[in-house]
């Protein structure tokens, strides 16, 4: 499986405000590919897809705000969530915001937020758990996890691999 | 009551229609607007929608207003900064350029000093609204010069407010140098005032017009752009001058985001009402006149812009592409030139400036989309050594 990743870091995001239109957001792949994203002031978003060596881009695609959504959430695993967790976390000025689910044979599976230190062995925090369609957001210490949970974790990038190893296993 | 509704409707939806049918081949809307203005008026054969021009006269003064009082509210100090001293430097070669040369071919074809000075500016600064949809539209907001074009119609914006209070001191009718003198110090004391407010009191303004009610934000900068904008107008600074400072002070307050979309139906509504307006005083008969000079305009613009589009591209590094890109982009002229236009025979100047500034926003209008979506061809015949200058300097 491809593990390459494309980061939400701001660094690896170039900002650019366009005066009287919006603001254009650049990603460079490794390749010397480049996404360019224009968000104007109306609403409106357009998605331009070239190369480094390119004069004019390969293809665009222009978006309405609601479908600009849609896309954002299907490309964020809102509607289909591959299994490598990993693979879907968001950084945000060095914090990550990152969403796993517990499964039957987790580690942290039938165990409570402070049975397992969470926070005192692995740096992150438990932000919300996501059970049956309700959000228990900012979460007991004795709330024990079940099999099926989704949890809202937050704290450093570099944590997040002791925080899958001690707790989703 | 009811013939000038019927007027003022007519107009708009005549605007509409023919706008639409240039949008359909990518053409922009406000020489469009003007278009229906001259054919719908009392100066050609069919039907005339409007008889008295100045039936519209007060509703046009509105569409003036709003599209500085727009333009006020969008400037931005930091936007000018954040381009660093190349942009300013590729801001003031494009003026210094199409400015100059519209100076020289304003004087040259001797209707005289102040009109040369309109013309001047007419044919020298771009049309922020043309640019930018052209730039939307031809799918290059993700060029690297696209940056630079969008910087550079911030300079002129800049310019145009700075060229416009300049301009009025020309444009007065002053008999003496003593009167001319005091109506300039009159005219500097308000600008003065108002820049002040705008350095120190934009919070009390701000809080003069804010209201988390739509309706009641709305009423009062509406309110407040008209009576400064009027009493710019008694005291012979321009009513254009008065509506872009209340922009700018409003700029600088919290509710400047809600006040820029509130603004955008008002502006889009009124201003198609000026162009229309404008339409209206032209005379087909007179176009015959200004034959030659717009030629001459129009071919030096071109030269010009694309002469600056190669500076510019040069100083940064550029390829041909962009040189071609830029150089085409800006070469859009429509609202400014109409406004500068407007002033010119509200201050009693030669009205050849006119049908001048109508035929040669209509012909750019036109020709600079056609040429902009060309611009691959017209960059593979420039010469790649001028363009050869490294980067680094």
């Amino acid at each position: 499986m491809n593990d390459r990743r494309l980061r939400l870091s701001p660094s690896e995001v170039a900002e650019q405000s366009l005066p009287g239109i919006g603001h254009r957001y650049e990603l460079r792949g490794a390749e010397g590919e480049v996404v360019t994203v224009v968000i104007h002031h109306s609403g409106r978003r357009d998605v331009y897809l070239g190369t480094d060596a390119d004069e004019d881009p390969q293809a665009s695609v222009s978006l309405d705000d609601s479908q600009a959504r849609t896309l954002g959430a299907i490309l964020g695993g809102a509607y289909f969530k591959p299994a490598v967790v990993e693979e879907i976390e968001a950084v945000v000025g060095g914090l990550l915001i990152d969403w796993v689910t517990i499964r039957p044979d987790s580690p942290g599976a039938g165990r409570t937020i402070s049975e397992l230190e969470i926070r005192r062995r692995t740096g992150m925090t438990v932000a919300a758990i996501l059970r049956d369609h309700d959000a228990m957001v900012a979460p007991e210490p004795d709330e024990a996890l079940r099999p099926g949970d989704r949890l809202v974790v937050l704290g450093r990038p570099e944590d997040l691999a002791t925080f899958v190893h001690h707790v989703v296993g | 009551m009811g013939d000038q509704l019927v007027a003022l409707g007519g107009a708009l939806l005549a605007a509409g229609i023919l706008a639409r049918a240039g949008r359909r081949v990518g053409l922009p809307t406000i020489p469009f607007f003007m278009l229906a203005g001259i054919v719908f008026g009392p100066n050609t054969a069919g039907i005339a929608l409007v008889d008295h021009p100045e039936d519209l006269e007060l509703l046009a003064a509105l569409g003036l207003i709003m599209l500085l009082f727009h333009l006020g509210l969008e400037f931005s100090i930091g936007d000018l900064a954040a381009g660093g001293r190349r942009l300013l430097g590729v801001g003031a070669i494009y003026l210094g350029l199409n400015v100059g040369g519209g100076l020289v071919l304003g004087l040259a074809m001797g209707w005289g000093t102040p009109e040369a000075f309109v013309i001047a500016g007419a044919v020298g600064i771009s049309s922020s609204a043309i640019v930018t949809k052209l730039l939307t539209e031809l799918r290059r907001l993700a060029n690297p010069e696209t940056r630079l074009i969008l910087g550079i119609i911030v300079v002129e914006d800049v310019f145009l407010a700075l060229y416009l209070a300049a301009l009025q001191p020309i444009l007065g009718e002053a008999e003496t140098v003593g009167e001319a003198a005091a109506q300039f110090a009159t005219a500097a004391a308000f600008l003065l005032a108002l820049t002040a407010v705008a350095r120190w009191g934009a919070g009390l303004v701000g809080r003069l017009v804010t209201s988390a009610d739509d309706e009641l934000l709305t009423i009062s900068f509406v309110g407040l752009a008209v009576l400064v904008a009027g009493l710019a107008e008694e005291l012979g600074v321009s009513d254009a001058i008065g509506a872009f400072m209340v922009g700018m002070i409003l700029a600088e307050s919290p509710v400047a985001a809600r006040i820029d979309r509130l603004v955008l139906p008002l502006r889009d509504t009124f201003a198609a009402v000026f162009f229309f307006a404008f339409g209206l005083t032209i005379d087909p008969a007179d176009i015959g006149a200004v034959v030659w000079p717009v030629t001459a305009a129009v071919l030096a613009s071109i030269v010009l812009n694309l002469a600056a589009g190669i500076i510019a591209a040069r100083m940064n590094g550029y390829r041909r592409g962009a040189a071609a890109n830029i150089g085409l982009t800006i070469l859009g002229r429509g609202e400014f030139s109409l406004i500068l236009a407007t002033l010119a025979v509200g201050a009693g100047l030669d009205p050849r400036i006119e049908p001048f500034v109508a035929l040669y926003v209509l012909v750019l209008a036109i020709l600079g989309p056609l040429l902009a979506t060309r611009s691959k061809q017209v960059a593979d015949r420039i010469p790649q050594h001028w363009l050869t200058r490294s980067v680094a300097s």
